[in-house]
């Protein structure tokens, strides 16, 4: 019985099934078959050096002698322990291990259900002690018996600390890959979700899990995200942002190509738009590919409320991300070359203020804009305990002591502050980043060249964007190329029954999301004729 | 080379920018003073006609340019050698516009700035746009248009609502007869901007989609003469015919009659954007037909091309005249007769003749084979 209860604990523990690519291997490694158990462990010691956290024990199980192999780092002891240890070396009922064929009814009588494996090389056995596993080898047989017992030791789920929402579920991704699929699987229940699995870091065997709508994603699209993924040949992966880096169409650009976030709700909202998720070992932040520019401008939020509320602040997301970009290049380019442009009375305010500023205001500008970023940068940085200090330094000794002290001026102070507030609307911080560099660009340019300048900037990063791509993907659709049906989901958010549509830029195998229904109604009322 | 395509709403755009270019920067018409928006309006029918006489050029061969098509006509050195004509052409008409938008910010915008920065950073615009490839150009146009819309919308109810609007400015209508409007119109108003478009055939062959190209360049001729028309028909009843026949820029002094409860003043800025944006794509569309000529000359991709041809647009924008009242006699009096009439006309009149022969002769000669077999 005791055998059965450690079944059932086990199989709650079980892994997702995913299917394992076989990780490229040169040299299949030595068979256990030409190795003796003495041998064998010499080899592992060799192989493992004198680290402290590998475990070799004798056992005498079944009747015969075996070795147990497991990195106490990797393996959770206490199951490891309390429930397999006692179910193996219990009493043996006549069972005689001398073939592989008893080997296997082993397993299946004992380990049916919890994920076992039988394995026959050297280096497999490797591999499988460093995803935590555990191995169990039998003396004179062939293959070793290999079961999964990594420790789940991580952090739970809690809200995501960078896409927050008022309305919506409020569970994040964390940091265990196995974790984040279920999350994942537990939004869509449907035997279509695939889940592959890649091995990437020379050094550092990260898992990487691509996952995808089978009959709604390209093919084509996934099939080139294996490929960038296969291709990758560095010594490390630690985060989603290398993957992201190693697997973009272009790095010579701020803007991001792929889409991250921290919300299990997006993500499985844009999988069944047809894009592909790509989940990283170590890390909240998954990604999605292909991402397009407006990707970065909607927020799962925007579908949850009211859809007039959700354009709304749609097109303030947009304004904000124009605010941020430029207020400040306008400020010196009309100050430096266009007064006209201003009514007279504000231009009289803005001069009366800036007479005591020796500075002209370009410099004004950049010295407050590198002021403001030192002090966000600070903001991140600094340990939790300082944060009032340099929240009452910032705003109070920079701000206004710097304007009282006539260095800069005050409506300076308020283009700062706007374009800071500004700059925080964007719900994904790596595209705010963009905004944060390329306006340092317009700001010297508008010091040459005036508002003509700002054009001439706007412009040139127009057309950087439209010659971006993300996995083929042209980045500003589906605004250029145009596509009249997207524009449901782009500056506005057309009520959910309108949106029947997947986005046609994705050349998705089925583009349509849901049967044509029209707008929910009331019941007719008495005497009303149904329709 | 790169196969690139650009989408139909992306050609309406280029040609609705194109047209618009230069033609509302330096008004266009004048010749017929008070009744120029009846030139622009036959001008705008003859255009519908000018559109049609290229795409017919360019459809009898699909997926071929012009200087595809002149090779199929005269072989390769011929052809080589029409086609560094037309290259020279395109270059100077771009130098052209460059000079237009240089003089526009130079004397409106940027007074102390040299016209030279102008020229050299517009330029390089370009040529980034261009190296990027048609495409990008085509987006970005797609992506401005709107707020040309946009802006032309807003300046007109500006207008309106400041005050400054006089009907009675188009009056008396025809008051000198139909003489003064045939004068604008022919060549002026024909060749400039209608004629220009010859320049489209280097993009009308990679249109997707080819099967629907007549109608929307139809129509992207027609949007923009009818915006061209309503520009002129705004600056003649703001301005009056006198200021507007004196303004070198007359569309720019209209926007500074703008003035709302003291605070809404001198919006130049967006007209010198709505201008922008025009001499952008125009400039773009005529380096890249000199590009292509390029291109088909050297047989190298067109973008290896794209900066030095920049740079030498920039240095001929300001050597081509000595100042903008030379620029502006010479675009008047030298350029429509010399230039435009036969690059837009005459050369591709005697195109089409050859090329339908050669077709007809072609179909005879397969039509024997196919009677062999």
């Amino acid at each position: 019985m005791s055998i059965l209860k450690s079944l059932l604990k086990m199989r709650k523990k079980k892994e997702l099934p995913i299917q394992i690519e076989e990780p490229p291997d040169a040299d299949a490694g030595a068979d256990l078959k030409t190795l003796s158990l003495e041998q064998l462990k010499e080899k592992i010691k060799d192989e493992f050096g004198s680290t402290i956290d590998l475990s070799m024990d004798d056992l005498k199980t079944e009747g015969k002698d075996a070795l147990l192999v497991y990195l106490t780092s990797m393996v959770d002891t206490k199951q490891l322990k309390e429930t397999f240890l006692q179910s193996l070396s219990g009493k043996h009922d006549g069972l005689k291990l001398t073939t592989e064929d008893d080997l296997k009814s082993l397993c299946k009588e004992k380990f049916g259900g919890a994920g076992y494996q039988l394995i026959e090389t050297f280096n497999d056995i490797i591999t499988a002690l460093l995803f935590g596993n555990i191995i169990i080898v039998f003396k004179d047989l062939e293959k070793a018996l290999s079961l999964s017992m990594a420790s789940s030791e991580d952090r739970s789920i809690t809200e995501p600390s960078t896409q927050t929402v008022i309305r919506g579920p409020k569970d994040g991704f964390v940091e265990s890959i196995s974790t984040n699929v279920s999350l994942l699987r537990r939004r869509i229940k449907n035997r279509n979700l695939r889940f592959e699995k890649f091995i990437i870091g020379s050094e550092t065997n990260t898992s990487v899990y691509i996952g995808y709508m089978e009959g709604i994603s390209n093919k084509k699209i996934v099939e080139e995200v294996r490929k960038r993924l296969r291709k990758i040949k560095v010594h490390a992966i630690f985060e989603s942002g290398n993957i992201e880096e190693l697997i973009a169409d272009k790095t010579a650009t701020p803007f991001p190509l792929a889409l991250n976030t921290e919300r299990p709700d997006t993500v499985a909202a844009n999988l069944l738009d047809g894009k592909i998720v790509i989940l990283v070992d170590g890390t909240p932040f998954v990604l999605l590919v292909p991402a397009v520019l407006v990707d970065f401008f909607s927020i799962a939020e925007d579908y949850y409320q009211n859809f007039m509320m959700g354009s709304f602040l749609r097109i303030i997301r947009y304004l904000a991300f124009m605010i941020a970009l430029i207020t400040p290049s306008l400020y010196v380019g009309i100050l430096t070359f266009h007064h006209e442009l201003l009514p007279t009375p504000l231009l009289l305010g803005i001069i009366a203020q800036r007479e005591g500023v020796p500075f002209p205001a370009v410099i004004e500008v950049l010295i407050m804009e590198v002021t403001f970023e030192i002090l966000r940068e600070a903001g991140v940085r600094m340990p939790r305990a300082v944060g009032q200090t340099v929240s009452i330094v910032g705003a109070l000794v920079i701000g206004q002591a710097a304007a009282e002290a006539g260095i800069i001026s005050n409506i300076m102070v308020i283009i700062v502050a706007i374009t800071a507030i500004a700059n925080f609307v964007s719900p994904t911080y790596s595209f705010a980043a963009a905004a944060r560099l390329l306006r340092f660009m317009l700001i010297i340019v508008s010091a040459i060249l005036g508002l003509y300048g700002v054009l001439l900037v706007l412009v040139f990063i127009v057309a950087h964007l439209s010659s971006l791509r993300s996995f083929g993907v042209a980045y500003l659709s589906p605004v250029a190329p145009f596509i009249i049906e997207q524009q449901k989901d782009v500056f506005f958010r057309f009520p959910f029954w309108s949106m029947r549509q997947r986005p046609a830029y994705l050349k998705t195998q089925n583009p349509e999301k849901m049967p044509k229904t029209g707008s929910p109604s009331p019941p007719p009322m008495k005497g009303e004729r149904a329709n | 080379m790169l196969k690139e395509n650009i989408s139909l709403s992306q050609l309406l755009t280029l040609l609705i920018n194109f047209l618009l270019g230069s033609a509302i920067v330096v008004g266009v018409g004048g010749d017929a003073k008070k009744d120029a928006w009846i030139a622009i309006a036959i001008a705008v029918l003859i255009g519908l006609g000018v559109m049609l006489f290229y795409y017919f050029i360019i459809s009898r061969m699909p997926g071929k340019n012009l200087f595809e098509i002149m090779e199929f006509c005269f072989k390769r050195p011929i052809a080589i050698m029409l086609s560094i004509l037309y290259i020279i052409y395109f270059l100077y008409l771009a130098c052209r516009v460059v000079r237009d938008f240089g003089e526009l910010i130079a004397s409106a915008i940027l007074p102390s700035t040299p016209i030279e920065i102008i020229s050299l950073t517009i330029c390089m615009l370009m040529a980034y746009i261009l190296y990027l490839g048609l495409e990008v150009l085509g987006r970005t146009s797609e992506i401005f248009t709107p707020y040309l819309f946009g802006f032309l919308f807003l300046l007109t109810i500006l207008l309106f609502a400041s005050g400054n609007v006089n009907l009675y400015e188009l009056q008396p209508v025809l008051g000198d007869g139909f003489q003064p409007v045939f004068k604008a119109l022919f060549p002026t108003l024909i060749v400039f901007p209608f004629g220009e478009l010859i320049a489209f055939t280097l993009i009308l062959p990679v249109v997707t989609n080819f099967k629907y190209c007549m109608r929307v360049s139809l129509l992207g001729v027609g949007i923009a003469g009818i915006l061209l028309l309503f520009a002129m028909f705004l600056m003649i009843v703001t301005l009056g015919v006198d200021v507007l026949l004196r303004s070198n820029f007359p569309m720019l002094s209209s926007a500074r009659e703008v003035s709302i409860g003291n605070f809404i003043e001198r919006i130049d800025a967006l007209v010198v954007f709505i201008m922008m944006l025009g001499i952008l794509i125009k400039g773009s569309v005529f380096m890249f037909a000199a590009l292509k000529g390029l291109e088909y000359t050297f047989r190298l991709p067109y973008r290896y091309f794209s900066l030095p041809v920049a740079m030498i647009v920039t240095v001929f924008s300001i050597l081509i005249s000595v100042n903008f009242g030379d620029h502006w006699q010479e675009g008047l009096e030298l350029v429509p007769y010399y230039l435009h009439l036969p690059m837009q006309f005459g050369f591709p009149s005697l195109l089409l003749f050859v090329l339908i022969l050669k077709l007809r002769k072609k179909k005879s000669k397969s039509s024997t084979k196919e009677m062999k077999f």
